[in-house]
């Protein structure tokens, strides 16, 4: 058994966007705030009450909101925020559909919305609308109103079953 | 928000946590901890310690045998969702959101019993049985017996949930039908219901309600109105007049108690009718 009192530090590893990363954490710290201080700031702290899903990262495996989780609990995990998702400089074809697809204004909900997006598409390849709006129910968008993110999503599905991008690199 | 001070804990075994938990009465054991962690990010309650759960393997299962169902009290909204159980998978996949179901479990929303949980509609219409394991050992209890009162589970101090085990109603039709103000949002109004028919005519029929009394109930007569009889639209007004009759809900922001009331009657009608037409 480990028992760490409530003012003794725990060392946790993370590895986040395939590196790791050691940091030292008050037992009641949350997993956004850790997040944000390793640098990973598109992880946004939203309404902080675990309604909008602004925070969202995929954590081994599946979607969860990240200012409802100790960091404690995430010790040994691993973690893609938004800014693991581009690969050699591309962006992803969920980023690029939120791209085209005008599915973004002021874009504080954009990056918990496209975590969420990537692991539905991983979960659902083929959704309906239905189930995409279903699947984005847990995120909370203020000023698109939600029609031009179901496109992009939609978009990207279709991109992501057909293998291609969206534009041509370059 | 953040969460007041707390030591943490991380046993090896079940029998450490429960130790653990029995020998310090105001720690508290940690599941999924969607309702947990925003209950200490408000301040409603302090804890001294946490014991985390999730390391316990012994807790994280799901089979199938000789007709019953086991769960796990780890196992996800997500993978119950998933697992094809009769009623249950349907007021799985209607438990708050899709982040929420991720972590969530049903050990940790059957341990905090929240008066608007979906599950409990469900667990009381199949007869689910909750298995207990404390130092003197484990024990089962109904789920009826087991939720004793509004966020009062029958549990002692250092015992926990193991897991539920529920029949895995066989050739049974279902329908799960939430009232809820906004999509992930609480029960307003919870129906579950379970049916079987043979050549037209009802063979058993469970009712259960949640949000609109302290702890989830069955609604028995209105069930012996449907038994043995081919029900038409008529009949299962009736039977949902009847139900109404069991609510006894309370006014909140979600509704007042006489729209709650009314809703029972609309939402059994809905949830009959579906299970009727699978």
């Amino acid at each position: 058994m480990k028992l760490f009192e409530k003012d003794q530090k725990v060392k946790i590893t993370l590895k986040v966007n395939g590196k790791p990363y050691e940091t030292e954490v008050e037992p009641r710290r949350l997993l956004v705030h850790v997040l944000r201080e390793l640098g990973f700031t598109g992880v946004h702290v939203g309404c902080d009450t675990s309604n909008c899903g602004a925070c969202t990262v995929i954590m081994d495996g599946k979607s969860v909101k990240s200012c409802t989780l100790l960091a404690v609990e995430a010790n040994n995990s691993e973690i893609t925020t938004v800014e693991g998702l581009a690969q050699d400089g591309n962006l992803h074809p969920v980023q690029e559909a939120f791209w085209e697809k005008h599915a973004l204004q002021c874009g504080y909900c954009t990056p918990g919305m496209i975590m969420q997006s990537v692991w539905l598409l991983k979960e659902n390849p083929n959704p309906t609308e239905e189930e995409i709006r279903e699947g984005i129910s847990g995120n909370l968008c203020r000023c698109t109103g939600y029609q031009n993110i179901v496109e992009a999503i939609k978009t990207a599905a279709e991109r992501l079953r057909l293998n291609q991008p969206l534009y041509q690199r370059r | 928000m953040y969460p007041p001070k707390f030591g943490y804990v991380i046993p090896d075994s079940l029998g450490e946590a429960t130790e653990f938990l029995e020998q310090h009465e105001d720690a508290k054991a940690l599941a999924g901890g969607h309702s947990l962690i925003p209950m200490l990010k408000l301040r409603i309650i302090r804890p001294s310690y946490l014991v985390e759960l999730k390391g316990l393997k012994e807790l994280h299962f799901l089979s199938r045998e000789g007709g019953k169902i086991r769960i796990g009290a780890l196992t996800t909204h997500y993978e119950i969702l998933k697992s094809g159980i009769p009623l249950l998978s349907e007021a799985a996949s209607t438990v708050a959101d899709p982040q929420v179901r991720n972590m969530g479990t049903i050990g940790g929303v059957i341990s905090h019993l929240d008066p608007a949980a979906d599950y409990p509609a469900s667990l009381i219409a199949m007869d689910a049985v909750v298995r207990i394991k404390g130092r003197k050992g484990v024990r089962e209890e109904s789920f009826k017996d087991f939720a004793k009162d509004m966020f009062t589970p029958d549990l002692s101090p250092g015992e926990l949930v193991t897991e539920v085990v529920v029949p895995d109603f066989n050739g049974y039709s279902f329908s799960y039908k939430k009232l809820e103000r906004r999509a992930g949002d609480f029960a307003i109004v919870g129906v579950a219901v379970l049916l079987k028919k043979e050549g037209g005519v009802v063979k058993d029929v469970r009712i259960g309600l949640t949000a609109v009394n302290n702890k989830a109930v069955r609604a028995d007569e209105a069930e012996k109105m449907l038994l043995d009889a081919s029900p038409d639209e008529k009949l299962i007004e009736k039977v949902s007049e009847k139900a109404m009759e069991y609510a006894n809900p309370t006014s909140d922001i979600r509704g007042t108690a006489e729209y709650k009331k009314k809703m029972v009657k609309v939402m059994t009608k809905r949830a009959l009718l579906d299970a009727l037409k699978r």
